[in-house]
């Protein structure tokens, strides 16, 4: 029993480290979006900050260096978004697609030379605890900072939007930037900050999986978490402590659903690997679907160019 | 406290048209002023240039004989400019109290009692913790005038405030600013309706194609006197005739019709009945947001019901959509005109042919008879004297008032047997309201009915030959016209009831 329990433990261990790129991007989405930015360009942010992690990783031989890069990183190519949408009016659709392309792209050219690389090990907190501790021991203890960072950053932004004036700010130019103007608000500024900030968590969500995760660069390597973590903010209906439930029902389910497949049970293969991707809607949109509180939480003006009369 | 505001040669010209062609006026405090014009005179343009929202092209403001500079909202709350806008400037989905506290350096607890005090001292009632789109559309006009009181204002500017209010809520309104006066306010009431000139301001300045053309006193103005100067042109007042309808033939009939909304944020109906005879005018007077939406998709088909409570012509058109029951001879004219009623992107000949169905012949074979469109809108467009002959204009660009001739023209080019219509005058200028009221008139005139769902008490008086009022989802008694007072309405639309 004991044992099972520690095991038990181990696998809620790992499906919290799987959770995290969702969390950290799509906390960062939530930002942008509820400022009423729609940034597809999630996936993109996200591998360029993958890349240009693991690259600094190798090139300086400094973590904190390549994770600090990375967000950067994902900042920077935020601000091209940024740039497009608020101060040229592109439309924020197309110009989202049109950056998880050029990450993508960007990214495998970055990275044909790191491509088989080891990478470095990432220094875990009070990894003897996990051990010597039963079940308790492998859930609290043995992750990154980035891991108790991501679990402490819903809340963090819940409290940030509901409390805080920046927040009500934020909240204001996304349910009506017209009204936030007249009310002597700078919307693009506000816009901006949200999307570059929204950028660097992306970007901290890649450095997680190039350098903690799975600490190698392979192409392509968000494999469309990126697209989860935007569909999360949606169907979480822009509250950050459902977007950490979403976040780790699809963790979860993905690990279970790999289990399950390793056990050799006879369920199609597609069907357990879809199985993640249906859950979490199902959850999400149950455990959302008071249409008041969906009303409040909406970014009214979410994907709207909003330019100022003159 | 004395405080003069002067606009000096303002001038601001936008592509194709002069704004405001140099304006010059001046305003003391301890006086209401009105500021008072068509559409489109250039009023609105004024007091965005006063509220730093547009800047202008030319010309100064000065305060208090100093010339200030009006280069954003914050400038002019810099130095006490207050402004309620027309379109409100509220954030939905945030609380009252948030609403406030977003452009206030004070401390929550502060303002709290700050707005308290103000809540107390001029007797609004409004939850300050609740969501702004739970508010009518009255109380949430306070909340904008308590965000002006709280930076203690020097002038308050009013931006046609009352053309979502109902005839309580802008009496309440007007007491409102007679108080906010006497506390040393100096207000700019900004208007197009003349009744309100006379019962509430002390002056008047006339602005007509962006220039001012007369500035007096209200005491020496009557309602005709201003109505000429605003539209430059005599114009002539209608009256209806009211009929009886008792003999008539029933042209609609609506049985026991209930509506329940899984929206909480919609009206539910209960239990709804009413007939409609031949030829006849029903108006249905209201608050806004008593189920008026609700009850006009029921009619155009928006919001389907069983089929057999509704019967209109005999026939059970419940089920039907709204093209179906065109098909029938039954024509609406929704609320909004820009999102409900046409698509503002597209050419006026494609607004028309949206409204196709299978005898218009619009479509063959799947193909745009673009040609026929054209000739079909060239008709609506001359036969209800819209402003423009060119059908490849797009709708966006017609004036409120040349848009709405438009919906009821491509409506009542079809001659239906009914049409209803919803707030048809909303926002619109005296000499197009003159208009579609006469239009409207003439219809019943032919034999056709019509059902006019308003909060517009003085357009309902004039047009009903019945009038009902519908309150919280239900319909009171319909009333003939002739008995009823804009009272009784009142008491009725509040939830009263009269014997």
């Amino acid at each position: 029993m004991n044992f099972d329990l520690n095991f038990i433990g181990i696998l809620i261990g790992a499906i919290m480290a799987s959770s995290v790129p969702l969390i950290l991007a799509a906390s960062g989405e939530l930002i942008a979006e509820r400022s009423g930015v729609l940034n597809l360009g999630v996936e993109g942010m996200m591998i360029i900050g993958a890349i240009s992690g693991f690259a600094l990783m190798i090139v300086t031989d400094n973590l904190f260096f390549a994770v600090i890069g990375s967000m950067l990183s994902g900042l920077i190519i935020s601000l091209i978004f940024g740039l497009l949408t608020q101060s040229l009016l592109t439309n924020h659709v197309a110009t989202g697609l049109a950056l998880t392309i050029f990450g993508i792209g960007m990214s495998a050219m970055i990275g044909k030379n790191f491509v088989g690389i080891p990478g470095k090990e990432f220094p875990l907190l009070l990894d003897n605890l996990k051990e010597s501790i039963p079940f308790l021991g492998p859930i609290f203890f043995g992750h990154s900072i980035i891991l108790y960072f991501a679990f402490g950053l819903p809340f963090l932004t819940n409290y940030f939007l509901k409390k805080t004036k920046t927040g009500l700010i934020i909240r204001a130019v996304g349910d009506s930037p017209t009204s936030a103007s007249n009310q002597g608000i700078n919307v693009t500024l506000v816009r901006y900050s949200c999307i570059l900030y929204g950028g660097a968590m992306c970007g901290l969500a890649g450095a997680y999986l190039s350098l903690i995760y799975t600490p190698q660069w392979i192409e392509n390597m968000t494999g469309g978490r990126g697209w989860i973590a935007l569909a999360l903010v949606v169907f979480a209906t822009w509250s950050p402590i459902k977007v950490l439930i979403g976040a780790l029902i699809f963790g979860g389910i993905t690990i279970l659903q790999l289990h399950m497949q390793a056990a050799g049970l006879r369920i199609p293969v597609q069907l357990l690997s879809a199985l993640p991707y249906i859950m979490t809607i199902i959850v999400l949109v149950v455990i959302s679907r008071d249409s008041r509180k969906i009303k409040l939480n909406t970014p009214t003006s979410l994907g709207q160019i909003f330019y100022k009369e003159k | 406290m004395n405080t003069k505001l002067k606009v000096s040669e303002i001038s601001k010209i936008y592509p194709g048209c002069i704004a405001n062609d140099k304006v010059s006026l001046e305003f003391g405090s301890g006086k209401i002023y009105a500021l008072l014009g068509e559409n489109g005179a250039g009023k609105s343009t004024l007091v965005k240039i006063l509220s730093g929202v547009v800047k202008p092209d030319e010309g100064e403001v000065f305060l208090n004989n100093e010339s200030i500079k009006l280069n954003s909202p914050l400038d002019a709350k810099k130095n006490n400019i207050g402004m309620v806008f027309q379109h409100f400037n509220l954030f939905e989905t945030l609380s009252v109290f948030e609403n406030l506290s977003i452009d206030s350096d004070k401390k929550d607890e502060d303002l709290r009692d700050l707005v308290n005090g103000i809540l107390e001292k001029y007797n609004f009632k409004i939850d300050l913790d609740i969501p702004v789109l739970n508010l009518s559309a009255g109380q949430k006009q306070k909340v904008e005038i308590i965000r002006c009181l709280i930076r203690n204002p020097k002038v308050l500017i009013m931006d046609e405030p009352t053309s979502v209010l109902t005839e309580q809520e802008t009496d309440d309104l007007f007491i409102s600013l007679k108080q906010f006066s006497k506390d040393g306010i100096l207000i700019i009431y900004i208007t197009h309706k003349l009744k309100e000139v006379l019962s509430l301001c002390d002056e008047v300045a006339v602005m007509r194609k962006g220039k001012v053309v007369s500035v007096s006193n209200t005491i020496d103005e009557k309602i005709e006197s201003l109505a000429n100067k605003m539209v430059g042109e005599n114009l002539n007042t209608i009256k209806k005739k009211i009929n009886n309808f008792k003999n008539s033939e029933e042209i609609l009939k609506i049985s026991n019709l209930n509506f329940k909304s899984d929206d909480p944020y919609e009206t539910n109906l209960n239990n709804l009945n009413l007939s409609l005879k031949k030829g006849e005018c029903l108006g249905i007077a209201g608050i806004s947001g008593n189920g008026q939406n609700e009850l006009f998709q029921i009619l155009s088909g928006e919001i389907i019901t069983e089929g057999s409570s509704i019967m209109f012509r005999n026939k059970e058109i419940g089920k039907l959509n709204p093209r179906e029951r065109r098909e029938y001879l039954m024509a609406f004219s929704p609320e909004d005109r820009i999102s409900q009623a046409a698509v503002p992107e597209l050419k006026i000949y494609e607004n028309v042919a949206l409204n196709n169905f299978k005898s218009s012949n619009f479509f063959e074979k799947g193909l745009v008879n673009e040609k026929k469109i054209k000739e079909h809108s060239k008709k609506i467009l001359s036969n209800f004297s819209v402003n423009t002959d060119n059908v490849e204009l797009k709708s966006q660009f017609l004036s409120g008032g040349n848009l709405q001739k438009l919906i009821i023209g491509r409506e009542l080019i079809t001659s239906p047997e009914l049409l209803v219509c919803f707030n048809p005058t909303w926002g619109l200028d005296v000499g197009a309201i003159n208009y579609i009221h006469e239009t409207l008139i003439q219809i019943n005139e032919q034999g056709k009915s019509s059902i006019l769902i308003s909060t517009d008490n003085d357009e309902l008086l004039k047009l009903s030959d019945r009038i009902c009022v519908i309150y919280k989802g239900k319909l009171s008694k319909i009333m003939n016209a002739d008995t009823v007072t804009a009272e009784k309405l009142g008491i009725l639309m509040g939830g009263g009831t009269i014997d």
